[in-house]
């Protein structure tokens, strides 16, 4: 006990160790901060855009007259409100679409288009509390510890010290250690109070910080005991970090994107653009065959008269899509398998583990957006089944089943 | 030979005979030449199979049967932006921005399918460019096997007898900053093959140089401030550590504020929410599709004044393709505005995070590479406007054949049986409108144009930190 306070009073009068922390502790809280306001701005987007989406909405319902102008016309908003944890990592918000506005026609034409913020952000990347605790921490970690023994050793009090009381440097470096996590966590779970985060996400994420920290304390602790001098543990523990923290990612990403390989994203919309507009020149049963075979519940209606029909038209919309099934969910499942790799592999790279735990809860990783993928196209299959038993038998166009028309919901 | 140089020798002397010096200079030097290799091969490929993609969309479109000219203004037509010979350098944003657009009629669509939303997430540094090695860890080995090169001869005592030998504190900053920028002179071998490379895949040469130019520039300012901290230091912990926390400053701290700080201070409405009032304008414009829109009530009437008939049926064009064409025009002007102030306010938000430039050369040089080699915001937004100049071409050209090609009385009765539908196509020779799309990178002088801020702050840099470095050498205590 009074080890650890006269320790105390060591980290009290140490200039350089109070600057680490104080930057430590400011990077932590900047980044919840500007966590904090991207999560509010993206908030204040989707609330806007509800309510333009509603009012296009009513204009496109006075405008048209009949059920297949209204499926052309009409725009449906989708979103993907930031969780009560985003502003902790804003990971793939990026560059993976969040909102989406998606209509009747085919689906494979219009899920991949992605509305995102400027390019050089994504490029530079975002300041995060995930960024401060993967990439940063480890830093402040090894410029407060990496001298302990080869400090003393350099002002000749190594000896002494090592004699008299050699459980000195576990007390020091456990002490720096908790004052690391300590600057650290605080504006994490301010943050998280201010955000509304659930206690669990805290403590898992607290858990992920703790862990990363401890696993960079034993391999300071593993170069301390080497006996160097402070530079060379310095220079060694920079490119141990260099090691696993830019290098091991970068290698594991292109191994990962090497090993499975992703049909072109090209392909799909070149494939099922080729599929709809063929259709035109096509018989009709070249295009209803197929559809028919997926609903067969419209079979009664499906003569077409004339050279077009809305329902025909819907038709091969649809068959377009089933035509590309194959390629989508190989496109689907290939980004699925690549992100169940990188995960196992992650585990040779802490900081990018880190990262990986941090947007896993806070909702912004890969399987998160697949989520909202999923989300648009279980809403367009429901659109799908709101419009057919409209259009097939003709039914006339009323204010109450427009009424009906379902609308998004997350 | 002057004693600078001397002292240059020596440091290089002692360099050869460290053993951590040796080791540490072999592994940048293989991840240089690995980055450089692997990056290389993957620009290359991704380049062959954007232009084969693009050829196949273009034949494409041309094999297209007859058929009505407005089939073909929806059935579209894809665009694909290659990246320019020195992406294999530094790719800068072509991973993070979608490289092939849909063109059709009446839309301006997102360019999809970036590359990192298809791969693996691994964080924040999942890849590793030469461009990246160069600004962020060759500077790292310039601080390991540097931070001594003036606080070891005082460790050792050295400097008192060497100034007292009538050695300026002056020659020997200059001689310290020789040893450095000899050292990144070696470093830099590798970016000069990759400037050959691209010079050989019809990169101007000079434009490769002026990168490598910049690189040097860059370097040398870290060489300047490495001597001069090393200089001020008591200890070469406190030389490392303080050097360690500059480079913590400016590559990783600095870069990401930036960023934070342009998105508080320019706002960017998504093009979702732009879209909303742009599809509440061209409302007002009448739809094309519909000729019987009263927004185009005054077309008609003058045209029929024009050709003095009574009716549209008379009119020796096709008023639906007339009308089509007049609502493409209008529309596009429309989409363009947007579009133009979208682009603008991005514009100004990568200017406002390149005047960080002045805080940290880290976001000068990687500002000015990005520039130089054509993979930069601007170059991708021209991308958006070739595309949209393709797109708007094609279409008027298929709505030309339209008023021209085909009679009006044929176009409404279309929907009148097979062989109605028949009569209502035109020739597909008629797709020839489709121009050949290849994605070329800036002329040289304009990417020079862009780069010329960043290159200042560079050199304000370098100067700034040799001018202080002389003063204060200048006052060298033992």
């Amino acid at each position: 006990m009074s080890d650890l306070i006269r320790e105390l009073g060591f980290l009290a009068r140490d200039r350089a160790a109070q600057v680490w922390l104080l930057i430590a502790f400011a990077a932590a809280s900047f980044a919840v901060i500007f966590g904090l306001q991207e999560v509010a701005a993206q908030r204040d987007t989707i609330d806007r855009l509800k309510v333009a989406d509603a009012i296009e909405r009513e204009v496109a319902v006075e405008e048209y007259s009949d059920w297949g102008s209204a499926g052309y016309y009409t725009f449906h908003l989708t979103y993907d409100a930031p969780s009560e944890f985003t502003f902790a990592a804003l990971g793939q918000r990026d560059t993976a679409p969040w909102k989406h506005r998606i209509r009747m026609l085919a689906l494979e034409g219009q899920i991949y288009e992605t509305d995102a913020p400027n390019p050089d952000f994504a490029l530079i990347g975002r300041f995060d509390y995930a960024f401060v605790v993967a990439i940063l921490a480890p830093l402040f970690l090894i410029l407060l510890l990496h001298d302990l023994r080869a400090g003393e050793k350099a002002n000749g009090r190594f000896e002494l010290l090592e004699a008299t009381n050699s459980g000195i440097w576990r007390t020091r470096a456990t002490l720096r250690l908790a004052a690391v996590a300590l600057v650290l966590l605080a504006p994490l779970w301010m943050a998280g109070l201010v955000s509304g985060a659930a206690a669990l996400q805290i403590g898992v994420a607290s858990a992920a910080v703790l862990f990363h920290l401890v696993f960079w304390w034993a391999v300071i602790a593993w170069i301390n005991a080497r006996g160097w001098t402070a530079p060379v543990n310095l220079t060694s523990l920079f490119g141990i970090w260099l090691a696993l923290a830019i290098v091991a990612p970068a290698g594991i990403k292109m191994a990962v994107d090497t090993a499975i390989t992703v049909p072109e994203g090209g392909d799909i919309v070149l494939t099922q653009r080729e599929a709809v507009n063929d259709a035109w020149d096509l018989p009709v049963s070249a295009t209803m065959e197929p559809f028919l075979e997926r609903h067969p519940d419209w079979a009664d209606y499906a003569t077409i008269e004339g050279t077009f029909e809305w329902k025909w038209y819907y038709a091969f919309q649809q068959v377009g899509d089933q035509t590309v099934e194959p390629l989508s969910e190989a496109y689907r499942d290939g980004r699925k398998q690549r992100d169940a790799l990188a995960a196992a592999l992650s585990w040779l790279s802490p900081p990018a583990k880190v990262e990986r735990v941090f947007q896993s809860i806070a909702g912004t990783d890969t399987t998160a957006s697949e989520d909202y993928e999923n989300r648009v196209r279980a809403f367009h299959a429901e659109l799908r089944e709101y419009y057919y038993p409209l259009l097939f038998p003709d039914a006339p166009y009323t204010d109450e089943m427009v009424s009906r028309r379902p609308s998004y919901a997350p | 030979m002057t004693n600078a140089t001397l002292i240059a020798r020596e440091e290089w002397r002692l360099w050869l005979r460290s053993k951590v010096a040796i080791i540490a200079f072999l592994i940048v030097s293989l991840i240089i030449a690995a980055t450089s290799i692997l990056n290389a091969g993957r620009m290359a490929d991704e380049r062959a199979e954007r232009i084969h993609q693009q050829e196949v969309a273009e034949e494409t479109f041309l094999s297209q049967p007859d058929r009505h000219p407005h089939r073909m203004v929806h059935y579209g037509h894809y665009v694909f932006r290659a990246p320019p010979p020195l992406a294999l350098f530094d790719p800068g944003v072509d991973a993070v921005t979608g490289q092939s657009i849909f063109l059709e009629g009446h839309r301006q669509n997102t360019a999809m399918f970036a590359d990192v939303r298809a791969s693996a997430n691994l964080g924040s540094f999942e890849g590793i460019t030469p461009a990246f090695v160069y600004q962020l860890l060759v500077p790292l080995l310039l601080i390991a096997l540097g931070h001594g090169v003036f606080v070891r001869e005082r460790e050792a005592r050295m400097l008192a007898p060497l100034l007292a030998q009538g050695i300026s504190g002056q020659s020997l900053y200059f001689g310290k900053f020789l040893a450095l920028a000899g050292l990144t002179a070696a470093l830099l071998l590798p970016l000069l093959i990759l400037v050959a490379v691209t010079s050989a895949l019809g990169e101007s040469l000079l434009m490769g140089l002026s990168v490598t130019l910049g690189y040097v520039v860059y370097l040398l300012v870290w060489c300047a401030l490495i001597v001069l901290v090393s200089a001020l230091s008591t200890s070469r912990g406190l030389a490392l550590g303080l050097l360690v926390f500059v480079w913590l400053i400016w590559a990783l701290i600095v870069p990401r504020l930036a960023v934070a700080s342009a998105s508080a201070a320019v706002s960017v409405p998504g093009k979702l929410e732009t879209d909303f009032q742009m599809y509440a304008d061209i409302r007002e414009l009448g739809d094309g599709h519909n000729a019987a829109d009263p927004a185009f009530a005054k077309l008609r009437a003058n045209l029929l004044a024009q050709y003095d008939v009574d009716t549209i049926e008379e009119l020796p064009v096709n008023f639906r393709g007339v009308v089509a064409q007049t609502s493409e025009a209008d529309l596009t002007k429309l989409m363009n505005e947007y579009a133009d102030r979208r682009m603008g306010v991005e514009q100004s938000q990568s200017l406002h995070v390149n005047q960080y430039g002045w805080l940290s050369p880290v976001i000068a040089i990687s500002a000015a590479s990005r520039h130089l080699s054509g993979t930069d915001l601007m170059t991708h937004h021209r991308f958006l406007r070739e595309a949209e100049t393709v797109r708007f071409d094609f279409v008027q050209g298929l709505n030309k054949s339209h008023v021209e090609k085909l009679s009006y009385v044929d176009d409404i009765n279309r929907n009148q049986g097979e062989e109605a539908n028949r009569r209502a196509r035109i020739s597909a020779d008629n797709w020839n409108v489709l121009d050949a799309f290849e994605f070329a990178p800036s002329a040289a002088n304009e990417r020079a144009t862009r780069a010329s801020l960043p290159a200042l702050m560079l050199s304000v840099w370098l100067l700034g930190l040799l001018t202080l470095g002389t003063a204060l050498s200048a006052r060298l205590k033992p």
